[in-house]
Formats: structure tokens, sequence, C-alpha cells
């Protein structure tokens, strides 16, 4: 009897600390909405990006909650932060046109390699797919996890690993998207890519310029297509 | 004391103090090219200068407080000058979080920092220089013997900082080199005077803590050796000091090394250690066994599937990356040539079984010397002559366009190529980057050395094909007959590159398996092979003309005049991250000529107005221009003679300094009226060195390192004597006609000091290391035209300012 009182007060204070937590998920949604949707209108829709679902993904997901307290404020800005290990954020655009290029959406098995602060995860589990995402520096993998979670990401599953593997357990994946750039492509992701599987990857010193690469797998084939040239590196100093 | 051993301590002492700010000069340079990046060489040596120019400042304005009592203020200013020594590094990173030069164009703040790192770093040698100064002005009738000191001090210190680099990590020397100077101020402490000693034993004990307890350098988030340290489980298996660069070798799990390899490769990549100089990749250690080598499925193989060379000469080896592929690949005799002896030396130690084996393999014969050296004096030919892969994945962004290439120019090429045999092939490297640059440069040197051998249609010669991020040329001896063709196509297909240049390429196949963004590699190689090229070199936006000896800095593409056209094409935020190298020390330059204005000229207009001060700052400005870019233009020249660049700096540096300080002991018995010739007589000495200097260099090329140093003293030692004479003859000069002005004048030196050392190698960059010297003769020119005394009189009331 006294084992139960117990449990019963556990799943209560459970319940009181969620009320605060969910207020704060769907304040997180409200929170800022205008700016993302100017953010959309002017950065991304503008530049040529049409998926709906990638739109909404976008308009969806709190991209300031994303970036450490001190560069909140300009968490809507076209241009990417830092998020310290001299890792950053990528401008929106970057993380719009990365979205669509690989049709997410319901159904869709994607694997992310990089989470950093975990918004590229968060936009492709907006769209309904099954995402999972592997960050190898342990401090930016446990953050980016406890806000996943915190901001309720069902369809998202994340550790902290070496990228280079990918997560055999779940392969094949339909699209693989890498969000950290190397001198070579991983072959164990190449062999986790799907039949007519398709990879993003930025190519390129990581703090400099790189150029976006889209590596298509017909069969047997691999070819790869240089997409536009786009820049990691952040504007501002990290905290 | 009597007055011969109060002398000799006050040489001795400034024997020690100079010693020991040039040595600390050295050892920061290292540790700012480790923190951030090389560019910062140029930065420290006007930092320096600055403090010498402030000092000057100073002095001039509160002289004769200061000469009241430079008996105390000496060794209160030396031990000051020995606590920063061992303090501004962690200070600036303490106060400032650490400066990061890519931030600069994109954050205000960022050049505040640069300010304030610049001013903190200055301090050592302000107050050193205070020190000195104050010597030289109470005793303006002993300025030679005095300046002498000085010189032959600041010429120890450059041999003792490079010795010291050799031995300890420069954080670890810092402490060393204070000691010293706190020797000298041991030396000048009056007797009986209890808080000065205080001060000294203060000072001994914090330099001691120092000494046992060195600060660790904080490394720019964005360094190679960063970003792989932080990687999980990453730890260092060796740090070694050296005076080409600390030596630091990295091994992680996620460390591995696969170098632009296809998409098609599926095997596996095991970690492997990373080796890194200054804290920049310098490459990571060989496969234990040349069985499945990732590099066979990456472009650098194509020349291997073209022939199977016999014997193969590999350029700039580093850490053995190409020769484990050359033996791999069947090569019978492979020579390997790498400069960085250290780095070979550490390699060695701590991988025996495969650097070291790779080393003792009967096949190879490793030589540590600079490859441009090698070049001149082997007369041994190849089946492959291998160049070093060039460019960083995505291109570098400017980071090195300071950096001499002297293995990337017309010379040199025309060099290798002449080491070919008759049926022997150039093979070279470079990584894709965005703008073009690199590629269009490369090519265009391979089509004008092709053309200056007498090759009428390069076209037909040069095979090349194209990764997803790298791209290969072979360039052949003799034109490729039909079987050649069809194996550059096999290894392709086999591998998913695309053929880009071939003789009888179509269209078709050169897009098959990578696509590009847009046309433009295609069409601008076409124009580098056809007869316009020359209209290219002209109108594109980007430097790409092949570069010379003279100008051997391959990877300074940016046009001064295009910026305009760059910034509306790719944004003003953009532009650095394309050409940072060059616009990082062009802003350096302005912030310490800024700096200089305000710390060092700036105060002195509030001395009191005097007709001569415009002549004055004619006489010792060219003086502090001159001896700047000599010492710079020189040290460039003596590089390919002695084979390393450190080497190079030592030796000139040393000499001219040392000499100097002959020549200016010797002053004291020449004419201290008709200054002016002295100085003209320099400008004429580095004209005619700037004539013979070239030939005589070729001439004795081939002798050995121990001859070439011994050619190499001979040459300079007479223009350094003849070099320092100018300055103590016009200071003394002055001490005679207006005291007032010495310090002043000592101070327009080091400020014209801080600004040409600033712009020497902008000015270099622009018209090359020849020009630069003869620019110099002009600047020694200035003082020849100045009589002091005569315009006193005619000029009472100028004003220069």
């Amino acid at each position: 009897m006294r084992i139960q009182c117990e449990s019963i007060a556990a799943i209560l204070i459970l319940l009181f600390l969620c009320i605060p937590l969910a207020k704060t998920t769907a304040a997180a949604a409200a929170e800022r909405a205008a700016e993302r949707h100017v953010m959309v209108r002017e950065q991304i829709a503008a530049r040529g990006v049409k998926d709906p679902a990638t739109l909404k993904a976008l308009k969806q997901v709190p991209r300031h909650l994303f970036v450490p307290a001190s560069q909140s404020g300009y968490a809507y800005e076209d241009r990417p932060l830092p998020i310290g290990h001299g890792q950053t954020i990528s401008q929106p655009f970057i993380v719009a046109y990365m979205t669509e290029i690989i049709h997410p959406g319901p159904g869709r098995k994607i694997l992310e390699i990089g989470t950093g602060s975990g918004y590229q995860a968060a936009v492709l589990a907006a769209t309904g797919a099954q995402v999972f995402t592997i960050e190898i520096i342990p401090q930016l993998a446990a953050a980016a996890a406890a806000r996943l979670q915190r901001l309720g990401y069902r369809n998202l599953v994340s550790k902290a690993a070496d990228g280079y593997y990918g997560w055999a357990e779940h392969a094949p994946f339909d699209a693989i998207v890498v969000t950290a750039a190397a001198e070579f492509v991983p072959p164990p992701l190449i062999e986790q890519l799907a039949e007519d599987g398709l990879m993003v990857i930025p190519v390129g010193t990581p703090y400099l310029v790189q150029s976006l690469l889209l590596v298509q797998r017909r069969g047997d084939t691999l070819s790869s297509t240089n997409l536009m040239p786009v820049r990691f590196v952040p504007f501002r100093r990290a905290e | 004391m009597n007055k011969a051993a109060f002398c000799n301590r006050r040489h001795l002492a400034l024997i020690l103090v100079s010693a020991a700010l040039l040595a600390f000069q050295i050892a920061l340079l290292q540790l700012l090219a480790t923190s951030q990046w090389h560019h910062f060489a140029y930065f420290v040596i006007s930092v320096a200068m600055l403090g010498f120019g402030a000092a000057g400042s100073l002095l001039s304005l509160a002289r004769d407080w200061l000469l009241a009592r430079q008996e105390q203020l000496l060794p209160l200013l030396l031990c000051g000058c020995a606590l920063t020594l061992v303090a501004p590094l962690g200070m600036a990173q303490l106060l400032f979080g650490g400066f990061d030069s890519l931030l600069l164009f994109v954050a205000a703040s960022e050049a505040l920092r640069l300010v304030a790192v610049a001013l903190l770093l200055m301090l050592p040698f302000a107050l050193g220089a205070l020190a000195i100064g104050l010597v030289f002005v109470a005793e303006t009738e002993r300025i030679g013997s005095y300046y002498c000191a000085n010189l032959l001090g600041s010429g120890l210190g450059s041999i003792l900082g490079l010795a010291g680099l050799a031995w300890l990590l420069p954080q670890r020397l810092s402490p060393l080199f204070a000691l010293l100077v706190l020797a000298a101020a041991a030396l000048l402490l009056p007797r009986q005077r209890r808080l000065l000693q205080a001060a000294l034993f203060g000072g001994l004990l914090l330099v001691g803590f120092v000494l046992f307890q060195p600060p660790s350098p904080l490394l720019s988030q964005y360094k190679d050796l960063r970003r792989a340290l932080d990687l999980p489980a990453a730890k260092t298996l060796a740090q070694r000091p050296a005076a080409t660069g600390q030596i630091q070798v990295v091994q992680a799990p996620a460390l591995r090394s696969a170098a632009g390899i296809s998409l098609n490769w599926r095997g596996e990549l095991p970690s492997r250690p990373a080796v890194f100089v200054n804290g920049d990749l310098f490459g990571a250690l060989p496969p234990g066994t040349m069985e499945n080598n990732p590099r066979d499925a990456a472009t650098f193989a194509l020349p291997y599937a073209l022939h199977t060379p016999h014997r193969v000469l590999v350029l700039n080896a580093a850490t053995g990356l190409d020769l484990a592929q050359a033996l791999g690949r069947g090569a019978v005799a492979v020579t390997a040539v790498e400069p960085q002896r250290a780095v070979t030396a550490t390699l060695r130690d701590i991988a025996p079984h495969s650097f070291g084996a790779l080393l003792d393999d009967p096949r190879v014969n490793w030589q540590s010397m600079a490859a441009r050296t090698w070049l001149a004096r082997d007369r041994d030919s190849y089946d492959l002559v291998i160049l070093p892969t060039l460019g960083s994945f995505g291109g570098s962004a400017g980071l090195f366009a300071l950096q001499e290439q002297p293995l990337l120019t017309r010379e040199a090429l025309q060099q290798t190529w002449q080491r070919l045999q008759p049926e022997g092939m150039l093979a070279m490297s470079v990584w894709l980057d965005y703008p073009l640059r690199a590629p269009l440069r490369l090519l265009a040197t391979l089509v004008e050395t092709l053309h200056e051998e007498g090759i009428a249609a390069p076209a037909e010669r040069i095979i090349a094909v194209r990764g997803w991020g790298t791209l290969t040329f072979c360039v052949l001896r003799s034109a490729p007959d039909a079987a050649l063709l069809a194996r550059a196509r096999q290894f392709a297909a086999r591998w998913g590159f695309d053929p880009l240049l071939l003789p009888d390429l179509g269209p078709a196949e050169r897009q098959r398996f990578h696509r590009l963004q847009d046309d433009a590699l295609l069409e601008l190689f076409d124009i580098l092979l056809g007869s316009s090229r020359s209209e290219l070199y002209r109108d594109y936006p980007f430097r790409i003309a092949p570069v010379s000896d003279d100008r051997p800095f391959f990877a300074q593409f940016l046009r001064w005049g295009s910026l305009p056209e760059l910034i509306s094409l790719y944004g003003q935020r953009s532009l650095p991250f394309l050409e940072l190298g060059l616009l990082v020390a062009a802003l350096a330059a302005l912030v310490l000529s800024l700096l200089a204005g305000l710390l060092i000229l700036l105060p002195l207009l509030r001395l009191p107005g005097g007709g001569g001060r415009r002549l004055t700052l004619l006489y010792f400005g060219g003086l502090g221009i001159g001896y700047m870019w000599v010492e710079l233009a020189l040290i460039h020249r003596f590089v390919l003679y002695l084979g390393q660049p450190v080497y190079a700096a030592a030796l000139v540096v040393g000499v001219l300094l040392v000499g100097s300080g002959i020549g200016s002991a010797l002053s004291g018995r020449l004419d201290g009226r008709r200054i002016g010739r002295w100085s003209g007589s320099v400008a004429c000495a580095l004209v005619l060195l700037a004539l013979l200097l070239g030939p005589l260099l070729q001439a004795t090329l081939q002798l050995p390192l121990g001859l070439r140093v011994g050619v190499a003293v001979l040459l300079l030692t007479p223009l350094a004597m003849l070099m320092g004479t100018p300055f103590p003859l016009g200071l003394r000069r002055l001490g005679q006609l207006r005291p007032q002005e010495v310090a002043w004048a000592w101070g327009i030196n080091g400020c014209m000091s801080v600004v040409s050392a600033a712009l020497a190698t902008l000015v270099a960059v622009e018209v090359g290391f020849s020009l630069l010297l003869l620019f110099s003769a002009v600047a020694y020119l200035l003082p020849a035209g100045v009589r002091l005394e005569e315009r006193v009189q005619s000029q009472p009331h100028g004003r220069i300012i």
C-alpha cells in the first residue's frame, strides 16, 4: 500500500512537472512565429525553395531555441550562428535547401550526420520523416538530445557516436544529410544508402567556403552534382 | 663604481636586454603562428617596432624627468620588461578571450581585440626599449658603442631565439628570456636601494613560477589542430619543439585520412594519426601496408594508371603518402625530398613500423632539403615527378596568400621538367575551389611551361581527371599514344571520375559522374589551352597568371582593383572568406600604422617646433624604412639559396644586426659632419647587390651548406657594416646640434619601421622582391640628401606634421 502511494505521488509530481514543460513547448511554437514567417518568406521561399512540407516545417520549428541564449536575438537572421566547439547552426536557407533536396516526409527514413544544435534534425522530423541523428562531440550531442526531447519530437532518435559508421541497425536510409564537412565521403554511409537514395553533403574547409554536393545512388552506380557554394562560418563569436 | 666599470655594465646590460627582446620576438612569432596563422609574423615585427617607437616618443616628451631618475628607473623598467615578457600572451587570452583573426571582417569588436592584443604584446618591447633609449640619450657621445651593443645583442638574440625553439616550446622560452632581462636589471641595480632589490626579487619569483607553469597557448577554434583535439578520445602522441614550427602528432579514433577518395571505394578507412606543424595539418601518417591503399582510389593515382614508373621523384614528401603509393605501385627507386627535418625525425621515432619502415626501404632515397635546392643540384632523371597537392579541401580562402611557394613558380616547373626522362611525366593535383582560382593558375603555369619548352600545342600533352573534389594533371614529355589514352579512360571509369583534359576528349565525357554547378571550369580550361589565355589573365577577377621566383605567392589571387566587383558578386561579408590572408595583412598594417601615428607621432606634436625636424624625419624615417625592407628582401633571396626559410631568416637577421653593430662601433672614428654620404653609400651598395646577388648565388648553389653559409656571410657583412653607420652618426650629430631631438629621431625611426614592416609583404606581393630591394635603396637615398645642420638655420620654425 505504501509502495502504491509512493508511485501515485511520483506520477503526480511528474505530471506537475510536465505541465510547465508542455506550456513551454506550446509557447515555444507560438513564440516568435511572426519572425519565422518572415524568415521563410524572405530568406527561403524568395530564393526558390518551394516544397510545402519544407516550408511548413521551417515555420514550425522554433529556431531561437536551438541557438545559445546570447545568439537568440539573431536566430532568424540570414546567417549561420556559432554554437561552440567550432560548430555552427546553418543559415536558415541552407537548412531549407538541404531539406527540400532530399524530399523528406512521412514514410521516409533519414539519417543525419552532425546533429550540432539539433535544428536540422528537428526540421526533418517536422516534415513527418523518421529521423536518426548522430553527433560526435559528446557535449553537443547531450545538449541537442535534451533540447529535442524537451520540444517533444517523437519521430527522432539521436546518439553520440562517430558518424563515419552511420547507423547500420536502421539502414538502409532513403536519404542521408551530412552537415559536417569531411575530405572524403565515408564508405559505410554509401553502403547504408537505399537504392535510389540521396545524400547531401557539404564539401570544403569547415570554416570557409564549401560546396554542397548531392550524391545519388542508382543501383551500383554513384554520381554527384555540385549544387551551390555555401558557407558555414559564423558571423559572431561563440560566447 | 668607476666610470669604465659603469659603462661596461651598461654595455653588457644592453646586450642582454636586446638579445632577450629579439629572441622573444622569434618565440612570439611561432606562438602566434600556432594559435592563429602564419601571417602574424609580420604583425609581431611591427608590434615590436611599435614598442620601440612608443618608447622613443615617451623619451622625447619626458626626457629631462627620465634622465634625472635614470639610476632608479633603469632597473625598474627592466623588471617591468621581464614581467611583461612572461605575461602578455596569458594576459591577452585572459582579458580578451582569445583573439580570432577569422572574425576580423565580420565583427567590429574583433578589430578592437586586435588593437588590444597589439598593445599588450607591445608592452615588453616598449619597456625594454625605454631602458635602451635612456642609456642612449644619457650619453650621446658614446652612442656608437651603445648602439653596437644593442645590435650585437639583437644579433645574438636571433640565434638564441632559433636555438631555443629547436629545444623548447615557445611558451617555455619567454621566462628564460625574462631571466636575461632580470640579469640586465641586476647589473644596473644601484647599491643600497632596498626597494629596487625587492622589485628584482619579486620579478625573479614570478618569472620562476611561470618557468615551471608556462601557460598553454589557446588555439583558434578554427585551427586544424584544435579541431582534431576536440574529437572524442583524442590524444597527443608527440609534441616536439622545432625552429621550423612546433610539431604535434594527434591520434583519435575518428581521425581518418582518405583525401578525395572515390565514391566507389568500399574498403576500410582505419583511423591514422595526423601530424600538425604550428597547428596546421601537415599530413596523415602513411598506412603500415602498401596493399589496398585508399589513395589508389583517388585521382592522385592517375599517373600509375598510365604507366608503371620505375624511377620516381617526390617533392615535398611530407609524411610520405606519395612515397608509399609509389612503392606500392611498383617503383624500383624513389627519391623523396622533404625540408622539414624535425618532422621526419619525430615520425621516425613514433611510427617506426610505418613511416620508419618507408625510410628504411632500400628503394628509398630520402633527402632532407628544400625541393628547389634539390632540383638545382640533382642531375638524375625520372619517369615520374610528383609535386605536392595544391590548396586544401574546399580551397584555402587565401589563408596562405602571403606564404612564399617557391615550388609553384614558372622557374620551378621548368627545373622539374628538365628532370624528366623522354617518356616521363609530371603529376600534380589540386583541390577544386570556389570561386575557381588554384586549378586555373596551376593549368596556366603548366601551359606556359610547355610553351617555354617549345611545345606548341600543350593540350596534346596534358591529361587531367576530376573527382568530386580533386583534380589531377599528368603532363607528358612525349605525346601520348592511343593505348595510354585508353588507360586514362579506364581508370576514370573504374573509379567514377570524369576525364577533364584528354587530347581526343568528347564533350559528353566531361561530366558523366560528377556534374558541376555550371560549365565555368570547362570553359576556362579551354581558354587557358587556347591562344587567348593572356586576355583571361587580364580580365579574370582574380590573379591567375603564373607566378615567378621574384613574386612566389601562388596562393595570392586577390586583385585589389576587382574588389568592388567581388563585393557585388559575393557580398562584403563573404569576401574575407575568399581571400583572407592578404586582407588580414592589409588590415593589420592599417591598424598598426594608426597605432604608430597615435603612439609615436601624435605625442611628439607636443614638443616645441624646431626647424630641423622635417630633416630629422627624412633622415631617420628613411633609415627605418630602408633597413626593414633590406632585411625582408634579403631573407627572401636567401631562402632558395639556403633551402630553409628559417635558416635564411636567422642568417640574414643575425649577420645584418651583428655587422651593423660592428659598423656602428666603427662609426665613432668617422667624420660625423657629412653623414649623408654614408647612407648614399648604402644605397649604391644595395643597387650593386640587386644586380649581382642573383648570379653570385646561382654560381655557388652547388656548394655544401656550410660553404653556402660562408658565402652568405661574406656577401652580407660589408653591407651590414655599412648599414650600421648612418644611424649612430645621425644621432651623434643630432646630439651635438639639437639634443632634444635625439629621442624623437629614435621614435621616428621606430615608427617608420612599424609601417614599413607591415607594408613590406604587401609591397613584395605587388611588385616583387627585386623591386623591394631597389625601393629600400631609394629609402636610403632620402637621408643621403639631408644635412641636418645646414637647414636648421634656413628653416628655423618649420613644422613637420
